[in-house]
């Protein structure tokens, strides 16, 4: 197992992917089990900022500078889908109020 | 451009252009307008026909190369030669005297169908045209094909009529049977010739393949049978009566219906060679000639009486082509020309004083009150009878003459004794036909009681005809066995010329002929009720011997049970259950997977998610393994 260096200190790098792993896991639930739309939102951006953890963390590992390039890349499609993701709530909460996103369930077949 | 080729366009686009002005904007303009364009055109082509005659054009103009691919390449060319210009002035003159007619008789129709109606002829005037100036095999079929489509237009011009359109159908059935003919005889000589033009595929035809150049032949006759009317594809001929009478004058005896006999002059090369296919053409019509001439007995319709002699004297004309007289069937084409455009015209001035009745057992008597229509009708009559002096004595015996004097054939005899027997028959129905119509005590089912003799406007067109049928038989007086022959004369540069004379006693048998026609003609009218001595015979001959009821039997009705068989089980079943099947299942399955659809987002997040686990696992089981 390769260690990493941070600040001096080595550390294994399972601990970074585990951290990851973790970060991924909540977002996902958070994704599943919350009804609010802001909170769904924040927990994808948790599990994409869990995501970059993990490739920036091979990145290091690989000593393989593509990694963070791509890490990088995805944080500004998270910024963009954020934009989006945001735009859409405000007009949908400019309609009506809306504290549970099973209410936005007209597309029903 | 020099005059020639001008004056030879100009002759396709004047009837072109009074088409297109009444098509596009005859119903709009006032009726003068028709008057003076729907004939005018004719005319105009007329002169210009006689301006190539009298300036004795020759020649084979191409005007450019119209398609071109490979080794196929078909010119715009107008063949102008003595044979061409014969039958402009044909067309064009006869045409113009009958179009000219149709200003009176056709008075009755609204503006919108007087208008349609000239269109629809002056269309006619110009395929008729085409037809006979084209120069290679594909104008030949656009005009072949143009004819038979303005006929369908013409027959079926009062639409409103069940049968008329039924009939209108029936013609064009039957003409797209020859056009295929036509076609395929076309496609043999390009395979064989790999030219279009007549020029050339005529100059390749020495060192042809007989058998191909037979087989050729024989489908070019089939398309002539199916235009001519003649025996086995006639049944269309008597039905298209039910047109305007000056269509029946124009197409339906001058014109179109001697396209076949042209035709034939016009591939003499082919047929010179094609000995098989020649025999057949004189066959056929010496046999059609017979049969027609017996069902016009028992006629009670003078139209369909008219109708049935057409298809008999056409016959002689095939039989004339068929035994190599050629100049001799196209003399009696022009002689046909006049006095059955003259017959018609005649018979359509008494159908219009009887209010369209044109059943002759209810006229009678119109020998006091129509005196100008049935001195025309009774010169028409004697000529069609082949009296002397009258046009028709001299084309019909020149036929006869020219079948009973050609040497080392016996089995030409023969034909001339059918010709001879027909020519006997005809002076009967006519004489029939004359006597029922016009002389005795009016019948008393007769529509009007004072009839009004037609206006100038028809009376002189018959009156023109009528004297062209008195007095042109004189260019050629070759049936006596003297005098001139104009007509051979011009001909005889183009066709081949007949390679035999006729002798002294064929043209004692023409009199003789003459004489036992006008006899039998004579002899009809104190024979009214005659018919009821032979019933069978009669019943045979009222149905035309049932050559309608065979082809209903074995063509239109197997057609209709297949269409009917392929309707019911095949259609309704296979490809219409297909169609409404495919309905089905889309509308089943997508119920189904709409119930998938639920609107809560947590349930696609799910989904989702659960993919991407089952996706992860797989790939990292791939990886681990």
């Amino acid at each position: 197992m390769s260690t990493l260096s941070i600040g001096g200190q080595q550390l294994d790098a399972s601990w970074f992917l585990l951290l990851s792993a973790i970060l991924f896991v909540l977002g996902a639930v958070g994704v599943l089990v919350r009804r609010n739309p802001l909170v769904i939102l924040i927990s994808i951006e948790l599990m994409l900022n869990a995501a970059n953890l993990a490739l920036v963390t091979f990145s290091r590992q690989l000593q393989n500078i593509e990694g963070q390039l791509f890490a990088l890349m995805s944080m500004t499609v998270a910024a963009a889908e954020a934009v989006v993701g945001l735009a859409i709530l405000v007009d949908i909460f400019r309609a009506r109020d809306v504290e549970d996103v099973d209410d936005l369930s007209e597309l029903r077949g | 451009m020099s005059t020639n080729p001008t004056l030879a366009l100009l002759i396709l686009l004047f009837p072109a252009l009074g088409g297109l002005v009444l098509a596009g904007r005859g119903w709009r303009l006032p009726r003068v307008f028709t008057v003076i364009i729907g004939p005018g055109v004719v005319w105009a082509s007329f002169v210009c026909v006689l301006a190539l005659f009298f300036g004795g054009a020759q020649g084979d103009y191409t005007y450019w190369t119209w398609i071109k691919s490979g080794s196929f390449e078909v010119p715009f060319n107008i063949l102008i030669d003595n044979l061409s210009i014969f039958m402009g002035l044909v067309i064009t003159g006869v045409g113009g005297l009958i179009i000219t007619y149709a200003v009176g008789y056709m008075e009755h129709e609204d503006d919108a169908s007087y208008a349609r109606f000239f269109c629809y002829m002056d269309i006619f005037v110009l395929s008729m045209l085409l037809l006979v100036l084209a120069g290679n095999f594909i104008f030949l079929i656009v005009g072949w094909a143009l004819v038979g489509l303005s006929s369908y237009l013409l027959i079926g011009f009062w639409y409103q009529r069940r049968s008329a359109v039924v009939a209108a159908r029936k013609a064009f059935v039957m003409n797209v049977i020859g056009d295929v003919g036509m076609i395929l005889g076309t496609f043999t000589l390009f395979a064989n010739f790999h030219a279009t033009t007549f020029a050339s595929v005529f100059k390749a035809l020495p060192r042809a393949d007989n058998g191909a150049v037979e087989l050729a032949a024989f489908l070019l006759l089939v398309g002539a049978i199916a235009k001519s009317a003649q025996l086995p594809l006639h049944t269309w001929l008597p039905d298209a009566m039910e047109g305007p009478t000056p269509v029946s004058a124009l197409i339906h005896a001058a014109t179109m219906v001697t396209a076949g006999v042209y035709l034939v002059g016009r591939m003499h090369p082919i047929y010179d060679v094609a000995v098989y296919a020649h025999g057949a053409v004189a066959i056929v019509g010496a046999v059609t000639a017979l049969f027609a001439a017996t069902i016009a007995i028992v006629q009670v319709d003078i139209k369909r009486v008219l109708a049935y002699s057409t298809m008999s004297q056409i016959g002689y004309m095939f039989l004339a082509v068929g035994i190599g007289a050629y100049s001799a069937g196209f003399f009696h084409l022009l002689s046909h020309a006049f006095f059955k455009a003259l017959l018609f015209m005649a018979a359509g001035n008494v159908i219009h004083a009887m209010k369209d009745e044109q059943d002759m057992r209810k006229f009678g008597g119109l020998w006091g009150q129509m005196r100008p229509t049935s001195i025309t009708f009774l010169i028409g009559s004697l000529s069609l009878v082949g009296v002397f002096p009258l046009v028709g004595f001299f084309s019909k015996e020149q036929i006869l003459g020219a079948a009973f004097a050609k040497p080392d054939d016996a089995a030409v005899q023969l034909l001339w004794f059918i010709g001879f027997v027909t020519a006997l028959i005809t002076g009967f129905y006519t004489g029939r036909m004359w006597w029922l119509s016009f002389w005795g005590k009016p019948s008393p089912q007769r529509p009007v009681e004072h009839p009004h003799e037609a206006p100038p406007v028809m009376l002189v067109p018959v009156a023109i005809l009528a004297m062209l049928a008195t007095l042109g038989g004189f260019i050629q007086t070759r049936a006596l066995g003297f005098g001139p022959s104009v007509v051979s004369d011009f001909l005889d540069k183009v066709v081949t010329p007949q390679r035999w004379e006729e002798s002294g006693v064929a043209v004692g048998l023409g009199v003789l002929t003459m004489l036992l026609g006008a006899g039998l003609f004579w002899y009809a009218r104190s024979l009214r009720p005659w018919s009821a001595r032979l019933p069978w015979a009669q019943r045979l001959l009222e149905h035309k011997y049932y050559f309608d009821e065979i082809y209903d039997a074995a063509f239109v009705r197997p057609l209709d049970w297949l269409a009917g068989f392929f309707q019911r089980d095949v259609e309704v079943p296979v490809i219409d259950g297909a169609v409404v099947d495919t309905g089905l299942i889309t509308q089943w399955t997508s119920q189904r997977g709409a119930s998938l659809q639920t609107g809560y987002f947590r349930n696609y997040v799910l989904v989702f998610v659960v993919g991407a686990v089952i996706i992860a696992v797989v790939l990292l089981a791939r990886a681990f393994s």
